[in-house]
Formats: C-alpha cells, structure tokens, sequence
C-alpha cells in the first residue's frame, strides 16, 4: 500500500516547478493564478495609497462651504447621550420660521457600535428618514437608505455596497430598484489610484425610469492629492457637458479654503457657478464664510460657550435678488450618564 | 419573466414590508439601543427631551 503510493509521487512528472506535484482541480488554471499573484504582488509593491470613496470626492470642499450647514429661521436641536458605546443617542429638533420650509419638529435617534449603524428619523407629519450599514469586513460596508411618507410616490429606498481595495474603491448603488420589472436607477462607481498623488475614476448611471426606456452616461473622475495632503483638487465630468471642479487647501491648522466652480455647457443651455469658500476653527467656535458668483454672500458662526451648548447664527444676503435670510439655533447637549461612565477623568 | 400572479405577490410583499418598516424602524432602533446601552437608561429620560 505504502510502496504503491510512493511509485505514484515518483513517477507524475512536475511540469514546471510553480505548479505543484500533488493533483488539484485547480492545476489546470494554476497559471493564471499564478500570473495574478505576481501582479497582485507587483501593485502591493508600488504601495500606492487607498484614493477615497468617489462619495467623498469632494467631502472637504463640502465640510468646508456652508452649503450643507446654513438655514434660516429658528432652530433648537436637543441631543442626548444615554450610551457612549455602544454610541446611543436620541435627537429632538424643532425648527420654525423659515421662509422656505414649514415649521417642523423631528425626533431621531442614532444607535452605531463597530460593525453596525442604524439612525432614524421621524417628523411630525409621520414621513421617516432611515439608515442602516453594516461592516461585512472592514473593506465591505453594506449601506441602505430610505425616505418613507405617507404618499408611496414619494418614497425612495436606496441600496449600497461599498468595496474598499488597497488603492482603489469600487462602489454599486441601486435607487428605488424594482424586483418585477427591474426599473430603478443604478450607479457603478470605481475609483483607483494611479500614482502617490493621482486618482482617476468613472461613475456610471444607468436609469430605467419604465421597462422600455434605458439610459446610460458615465462621468470621469479625477483626484489630485498633494503629498502631505494639504490640499486636494477633484474635477468630474460628464459627456452631456457639465464639469465639476474643485480645490480645497488647509492654510493653517485652523484655516481651510475651498472653492467650486461648475459650468453646465449643454447645447441649449450654458451656465456657470462659483463658489468660494473658507472656514476658521477657532477654540470654541467655527466661523464659515462663503460668497458666489450668483451674487450670495452668506456666513455662519457655530459658537460653544460650554461643550454641551452651542449657539449658532447664520445670515445670507442675495445681492442679485436683494434678499436676506438670518437663522439662529441653538444645539443642547446633555447626557444621563456620569463623567466615569463616559470614560472622562473628573477633573482633580 | 415572472407570471401576472407572482408579480402581484412580490408587490405585495413590497407594500407590507414598507409599512412594516415605517412604523417599525424608529421603534426597533430605540429597542435595539435600550437593551444593549451599557449602561441601561430609565425609560423616561429616554424619551423626555427635558429629563
């Protein structure tokens, strides 16, 4: 028995020495294996850095303007901690007076630990806003979104994974996809670094509004990083002739610059829109300041006098249009957890 | 291609599970904070935005 098996492993022959002697179903495609190891091996070696998501191509440029983050009117969000970690937190905000939404109150609440994210929100007129991801692995990150109103038209779901290689990102959406007819809209999204600095990227958008019409565009993406990272310059394209371009410089450690310049050049329409931007993070307070080329200038100061309140004041003037938009807010945070549960040393 | 008939019970299925979660999602993210919160908070800090 035992001779039997040693003239078997004498006699097979050892084709060429990567190839292994013993028999596997996979002897047959060991080259090609082999050939992607080699390559996988060859771009570890070049050790290029991880591009970022192409979601967050432009989140410093956004965390900078105060697009996302001005309003008007009256606004108090009361957050409290019950759980650090776990992180849960529960949200009351009410808003009132503005000149484009009606008043409204908003309950959410947040629960995240390392894999798991779940936030929610529900307004006084029953609509909610949902989000749920969950961290497969570290690189795999599986995100679903909803909007649900009382109205089924105005509902929309969004599915999302989310791959993180070494040096590049790969990320498929699917907006309101329907598993009869396959309508929906569709976003592949890949993003790879090709140098220290440099990463290129595509985005398509694949629309099925009906099951007979179908459409795709692809946009090509571009991110230029410096190398200590002080400043980062994206531009995106899309063939129907809308470029999106920006540049985001941090001056100092409290000062960050940022401006966006887009330019819509379609046969029947052109159109361009520029914003400058800088933000200034003082000790206690962040101050924004933003001005457009459609004649807005508009500033928002975030001020902390104690760490668990804020006072927030946000003003916009409209010079083209000769109008003015002030908010104020306030942010309360409060906690029912003790400084030894929150893992704060008391003070001596 | 599905039949008219599986069609019709997928879009049903659709419907429930959207009302499910409206009226779920809010509720099932307080559960799931209130019971793994470390430590447990009472119930009427929970939702009281003044306590």
């Amino acid at each position: 028995m035992a001779s039997t098996s040693i003239s078997e492993k004498d006699s097979s022959p050892a084709p060429t020495p990567s190839v292994p002697s013993y028999f596997s179903y996979f002897n047959p495609v060991s080259p090609i294996i082999d050939v992607y190891e080699r390559l996988s091996r060859i771009r570890a070696d070049l050790d290029l850095p991880h591009p970022g998501s192409v979601e967050n191509l432009q989140k410093e440029v956004k965390a900078t303007h105060l697009s996302n983050y001005i309003f008007d009117g009256a606004r108090a969000d009361l957050t409290k901690s019950l759980s650090v970690n776990p992180l849960f937190q529960v949200t009351h905000s009410f808003a009132l007076g503005s000149q484009t939404l009606p008043a409204s109150y908003n309950f959410g609440a947040v629960f995240a630990n390392q894999k798991v994210f779940l936030q929610g929100s529900v307004d006084h007129e029953g609509s909610i806003n949902g989000r749920f991801n969950n961290g497969w692995s570290p690189n795999n990150v599986f995100k679903a979104q909803a909007q649900l109103s009382q109205q089924a038209e105005q509902s929309m779901i969004q599915l999302e994974h989310d791959y993180s290689g070494q040096d590049f990102n790969a990320n498929i959406k699917a907006i309101n996809p329907s598993p009869i007819n396959l309508t929906g809209v569709y976003i592949g999204s890949y993003l790879q670094s090709v140098s220290k600095n440099l990463a290129i990227g595509l985005e398509g958008l694949y629309q099925r509004p009906t099951p007979q019409t179908s459409d795709l565009t692809v946009s090509y993406l571009a991110k230029l990083t410096s190398t200590d990272k002080t400043w980062i310059a994206t531009a995106q394209l899309q063939p129907s002739g809308i470029l999106q371009a920006t540049y985001w410089q941090k001056l100092s450690e409290k000062v960050e610059v940022a401006a966006d310049l887009q330019v819509l050049s379609a046969p029947t329409r052109r159109d361009a829109v520029a914003t400058l931007g800088a933000k200034y993070d003082f000790r206690a307070a962040t101050f924004r300041a933003q001005i457009d080329s459609t004649g807005k200038v508009s500033a928002l100061l975030e001020q902390r006098f104690v760490p668990a309140f804020a006072f927030l004041v946000a003003g916009e003037i409209d010079h083209f249009k000769n109008a003015a938009k002030v908010g104020v807010g306030v942010m309360i945070e409060s906690t029912t957890l003790t400084p030894e549960e929150m893992g704060m040393v008391p003070p001596p | 291609m599905p039949s008219e008939e599986t069609k019709e019970r997928i879009s049903k299925v659709i419907e429930v599970g959207r009302t499910v979660l409206h009226y779920g999602w809010i509720p099932f993210i307080i559960y799931v904070g209130f019971t793994r919160s470390n430590p447990q908070p009472s119930l009427i800090k929970l939702i009281s935005p003044l306590a």
